[in-house]
């Protein structure tokens, strides 16, 4: 079975048994409080690390989160935690 | 942000040189360590907060890479009691001293009263050290509602009393009763307690002799405590009742029309206070006020809720230069005007019962300020009791 259909079929299988889809799916969960702080649960590794933009991946693609004076707050194998004046969040 | 259960178990900040430092922080997630307050000052630096266990764990990840780790800084409780290892005393004397100060807390060593100021110090004294209370009784033999009740019961002019205990510090705070006014003792007569021409004369008790529109002079007798009764005898009693008159009254107040006004040059210099009790030790040397403004900050130590006689004062003296400025017509005028109703208002002169006001303006003699004249006509009650 490829990636893409066990995919399919593990949304299917969520969406059927009303599981959260994040917990299933493996998929990444991004949560913005206000402009100063991100939350990024279920990354899969950091890219990149600048004052200006922070990169991670994710099942879903790359995110991009930009702005000036980010810091890593905190850095786990699940979750990153990062501060600073944030502009824009990015998925790509 | 780092945790208190992080500093309990103790932490240190490393820096990361090298390159390839994202790869490296992936690795360690891995092993799931965890990173705070991850910084990037450099490309090829990163700094990292990370448990001192997590720390020995990460040795092996650097052996296949370029990346040089330093430690530069260690934090956290081990580390910190660390210190005391080689200095017994040291700790002993830390120990001491927190234990001394927590048992010295238990008691009272600083006693305040506020309020009841016509009850005689040495009295009060008396009654309180008569309950057991003094400086270095301890606070759980403190009853604040007992003591509240033998004040009141001891110092009948007393309206309310409360006990209050903060941390070292007991204070007793009174509230006296307001003393009734204008009670006839005996016999005696109702004289003018000011000059005035009367409006409106009404005796409750004696014989009144002066008459509407009479010209009054302060001492002049209004109402005679002597009258008649029903049978025709004539009794000596207390005159009561009210005789309302115009009285004038006259306030002056003067202003300035120019003031010297500060400017700060932007030099300041800074004196620290350490007050221990009533010693207060200067840190510094002070400043000439005549060229310098003041500012204060004060740090009180305090453990938890009790207070311990130790106060740092900061005291920050900016330099100023005084400079002749002018101060427009208007504004000297309503200081003074300010200041003429002062003094009617010190002459027992009430804004509500005021009928007619005038005011004049004049120049002072030197040119250099302002003399407001307020004349008000007022209706109040002149009359005076007094015994014969």
């Amino acid at each position: 079975m490829g990636p893409a259909l066990k995919q399919n079929l593990k949304r299917k299988v969520a969406h059927t048994l009303d599981l959260p889809s994040e917990v299933l799916l493996d998929q990444a969960t991004i949560h913005l409080m206000g402009d100063a702080e991100v939350h990024i649960v279920n990354h899969k590794g950091l890219v990149g690390y600048t004052r200006d933009c922070i990169k991670t991946r994710s099942i879903q693609g790359m995110i991009e989160v930009m702005g000036s004076n980010l810091e890593i707050v905190s850095f786990s194998s699940s979750e990153i935690r990062i501060s600073g004046k944030i502009r824009q969040v990015m998925l790509t | 942000m780092i945790s208190l259960w992080m500093w309990w178990y103790g932490y240190v900040t490393v820096r990361l040189r090298g390159p390839g430092l994202e790869r490296l922080l992936n690795k360690m997630a891995e092993l799931d360590i965890v990173l705070h307050k991850v910084e990037r000052p450099t490309v090829d630096v990163m700094l990292a907060r990370l448990k001192v266990k997590d720390f020995r764990r990460l040795r092996p990840l650097l052996w296949d890479s370029q990346i040089s780790v330093s430690i530069l800084d260690k934090h956290g409780a081990p580390f910190f009691f660390g210190k005391f290892r080689h200095r017994t005393f040291l700790a002993i004397g830390l120990l001491v001293s927190l234990a001394l100060m927590a048992y010295l807390s238990n008691f009272i060593w600083f006693i305040e009263v506020s309020g009841g100021e016509s009850i005689p110090t040495e009295a009060l004294k008396e009654v309180v050290a008569d309950l057991g209370l003094r400086s270095g009784v301890a606070r759980s033999v403190v009853q604040p509602r007992l003591i509240e009740g033998v004040l009141l019961k001891q110092f009948p002019t007393l309206a309310w009393a409360q006990v209050k205990m903060k941390g070292t510090r007991l204070e007793i705070v009174l509230t006296e009763r307001d003393q009734p006014q204008g009670e006839y003792t005996g016999p005696g007569n109702l004289y003018a307690a000011q000059d005035g021409v009367v409006t409106e004369v009404f005796v409750l008790r004696g014989t009144a002799k002066v008459r509407v529109s009479d010209t009054v002079r302060q001492g002049d007798l209004l109402v005679s405590g002597e009258y008649y009764d029903a049978h025709g005898r004539k009794q000596s009693g207390a005159a009561q009742g009210v005789v309302k008159a115009r009285v004038w009254y006259e306030g002056v107040g003067e202003a300035a029309l120019t003031r010297w006004e500060p400017i700060y040059t932007g030099k300041s210099h800074r004196q620290y206070l350490v007050t221990i009790g009533s010693i207060k030790i200067p840190l510094g040397r002070s400043a000439p006020k005549e060229t310098h403004i003041p500012s204060e900050r004060e740090w009180q130590l305090s453990l938890g809720r009790a207070m311990v006689p130790l106060r740092l004062t900061e005291i920050n003296y900016r330099e100023v230069e005084y400079q002749k400025v002018s101060v427009p017509r208007q504004e000297a005028e309503r200081i003074a005007l300010q200041l003429a109703w002062e003094s009617l208002l010190r002459q027992g002169v009430e804004r509500e019962q005021v009928r007619e006001e005038r005011q004049r303006v004049d120049f002072l003699a030197d040119g250099d300020g302002i003399r407001v004249t307020v004349q008000v006509e007022v209706l109040g009650d002149i009359g005076l009791f007094r015994t014969h």
